[in-house]
């Protein structure tokens, strides 16, 4: 398949299937999961599978002893045709430094990213990074505004909810004695919230079910709006490029309802 | 190389108990900018007398500020940071790299820890926190012993670990499933602990993942070897009868192992008590291994633990009385033990027992109530007396 289409914005987008690769749209840059340095995704690349210029290399894990060197390694390779490097491990900024500095740097920090002042001090260490998905749309401006880089806008992602080391699909279906699945849904009863879980060798993802949809909101200051458009097609992704209404459940998580966290009482 | 035992203190009561059962130094959260929001935590008022019992001990007090921060918390930050700074705490524990930039910026003089919440397995990571000016790392609870050699070789700095207690399911600070079905933000110390909730798969099967708490004591010795600092403690929530329980046995196998006389069965005894006054099973959890299903707990394993019989008051040397507030209940003919960190354990049958007024009782069964009871060896205020369940003999 192959779809051409005009957009403004610049996106970034993941890789989550090949077929994604298809895409013909303008200002959309990839996203590759690399092999053995990714968490919570159900494909991985080799750099050597990646033919597509201005690419960037999305590393996620938190990065013990052997996953250094496997960076090594890679930092080490033919990097021609990649632009940056997403990253969540802080241990990133000093190797690629070292090894490829031309490479530019957005962190992905998950849960951390929640206040510009914060932001600021990340990036003197790096391009640009990913804005929190656990924050008001008060907050997001505030930090648009403030932010001394563009940053990058998760505009259409299934959100990060948790990330553990332990294999938590593997470990409950042993016990239970029940068939081995790296992939599956799970509910909360009491707040209807449903998760999407991912498990590879490297540990255990969950996702809200749900698309964190940004898209009715106009925003500055932005170097890229992220997509991670997991098991979607490619009309659907362009719909959600487009701005069109897409037959998902989506939801605007966090934008207009503030979590607390000390309660009255307690 | 020195060896810090670091207890949890979650108010005052608790860090005196801590330091009393051997803790080098307690960490504690002031009223904000903690990760249990819903806990006592301390004053500044508090901080200031924590401090003062801590100098005459020559002890340290580390406070936590390793809350994520959202915008509207940083108005109060920067005073916060210089009120401990003119009370003289040791150092705090942070997170956000707005807080570890702010106490240079604003040339204070405590250390900077990095907090477990930084979630940090590797040498890299770890320097780029060390060139920001920290002094130490708490390491992520997931490092095993290779990463843990691998960071102090090529870093050189302080490195503190849990050692026991509660484990996140998730690596700390990369969760928000509490944020999702209770609006409270873990990350701001709101943490409902949906990870020992029961999930439902899709066949309506109760799916759960709660880790066993982490139990380090068999491996105090390889991880002074590997490097450790400092062997944190979780649990400011907890009581005192677990501070005082853990804190005793730990400190007694750290000074054992340095001393070079610890042995297996001293191993074995401290592991059964700890085992005991936990309300969970425990495992080594990352150190050596991945954890597989044997690392966590499938169904409702949480006991109470009512071993905590009573609190000695004060020691009657010319009658050999001690007289106790009572805790849980206990009664004549029970077989109990006293401990302290200035007395062996000792263990008695009860064969009488009085009340505050000197009236013969045979139980005691109101929390708070003063108990007498003849004991031959001298005990002293705050040794503790719970319900004897192991014979230390049978571990030699």
């Amino acid at each position: 398949m192959s779809v051409e289409e005009k957009v403004i914005n610049k996106y970034l987008i993941m890789v989550s299937n090949p077929h994604v690769l298809e895409l013909k749209v303008k200002n959309l840059n990839f996203l590759f999961p690399i092999k053995d340095l990714c968490v919570g995704v159900n494909k991985t690349y080799t750099i050597t599978e990646i033919k597509n210029r201005d690419a960037y290399l999305l590393i996620n894990r938190i990065l013990d002893r052997q996953a250094l060197k496997i960076l090594e390694e890679l930092l080490n390779s033919d990097l021609s045709l990649i632009k940056g490097i997403c990253f969540t491990d802080l241990g990133v900024i000093n190797l690629v430094k070292k090894h490829k500095p031309h490479l530019e740097l957005i962190y992905f920090g998950s849960h951390n990213t929640t206040n510009y002042q914060t932001i600021n001090y990340y990036l003197e260490y790096c391009d640009s990074l990913l804005i929190s998905t656990d924050i008001t749309l008060p907050e997001i401006n505030l930090i648009l505004d403030k932010a001394i880089k563009p940053l990058v806008l998760p505009y259409f992602i299934l959100p990060e909810v948790m990330y553990s080391r332990r294999y938590l699909l593997t470990n409950y279906q042993t016990y239970y004695n029940l068939p081995i699945k790296k992939e599956i849904e799970l509910l909360e009863p009491i707040s209807k919230e449903k998760f999407l879980v991912f498990e590879n060798e490297y540990g255990s993802v969950f996702y809200n079910h749900n698309f964190l949809d940004y898209r009715k909101y106009k925003f500055h200051n932005i170097l890229y709006y992220y997509i991670n458009p997991y098991n979607l097609d490619n009309n659907t992704i362009l719909d959600i490029i487009k701005g069109k209404e897409v037959s998902l459940i989506t939801s605007e998580g966090f934008l207009n309802k503030e979590t607390i966290y000390k309660l009255k009482g307690e | 190389m020195k060896v810090e035992l670091l207890a949890p203190a979650g108010d005052l009561e608790k860090l005196k108990f801590a330091f009393h059962y051997g803790a080098d130094a307690v960490y504690l959260a002031g009223k904000d900018f903690g990760l249990r929001a819903n806990a006592n935590n301390f004053t500044l008022e508090e901080i200031k007398e924590a401090l003062k019992i801590a100098k005459k001990l020559k002890k340290k007090i580390y406070v936590t500020v390793n809350i994520i921060f959202h915008q509207k918390e940083l108005e109060k930050l920067d005073d916060y940071l210089i009120s401990l700074d003119k009370i003289g705490i040791d150092a705090i524990i942070a997170s956000d790299i707005l807080v570890i930039k702010r106490v240079k910026e604003l040339k204070l003089h405590y250390e900077v820890h990095v907090s477990t919440q930084a979630s940090i397995l590797n040498k890299e990571a770890a320097l780029f926190y060390k060139d920001l000016g920290v002094t130490r790392i708490v390491l992520a609870r997931e490092a095993n012993k290779e990463d843990i050699i691998d960071i102090k070789t090529n870093t050189n700095l302080e490195l503190e670990a849990f050692a026991h207690g509660a484990m996140c399911t998730s690596f700390s600070g990369r969760c928000v499933l509490s944020n999702y079905c209770t609006n409270r933000d873990s990350n701001r110390g709101g943490c409902a602990q949906i990870c020992r909730w029961e999930l439902q798969d899709k066949d309506n099967n109760s799916f759960t993942m709660a880790p066993k708490d982490l139990n380090l004591i068999e491996y105090i010795r390889e991880m002074i070897d590997v490097g450790i600092n400092s062997f944190k403690i979780e649990g400011r929530m907890r009581g005192i009868y677990y501070i005082a329980t853990v804190i005793l046995t730990y400190r007694r196998l750290i000074d054992k192992t340095i001393a070079g006389t610890l042995t297996k069965q001293d191993e074995s005894y401290a592991l059964a008590i700890l085992n005991r006054c936990a309300n969970r099973s425990s495992s080594p959890q990352f150190f050596q291994k991945l954890p597989t299903f044997e690392d966590q707990y499938f169904t409702d394993e949480e006991t109470s633990n009512q071993d905590f019989l009573g609190l000695v008051l004060d020691y009657d040397e010319k009658n050999k009385m001690v007289i106790l507030e009572e805790r849980n209940y206990f009664k004549v003919g029970d077989i109990v033990e006293f401990f302290g960190p200035d007395i062996n354990e000792y263990s008695l049958e009860i064969t009488k027992m009085y009340d505050e007024n000197n009236n013969l009782i045979t139980v005691a069964n109101h929390p708070g109530m003063i108990v007498k009871i003849p004991v031959m060896i001298t005990l002293h205020k705050d040794d503790l007396m719970r319900i004897k369940v192991f014979d230390k003999q049978l571990f030699l």
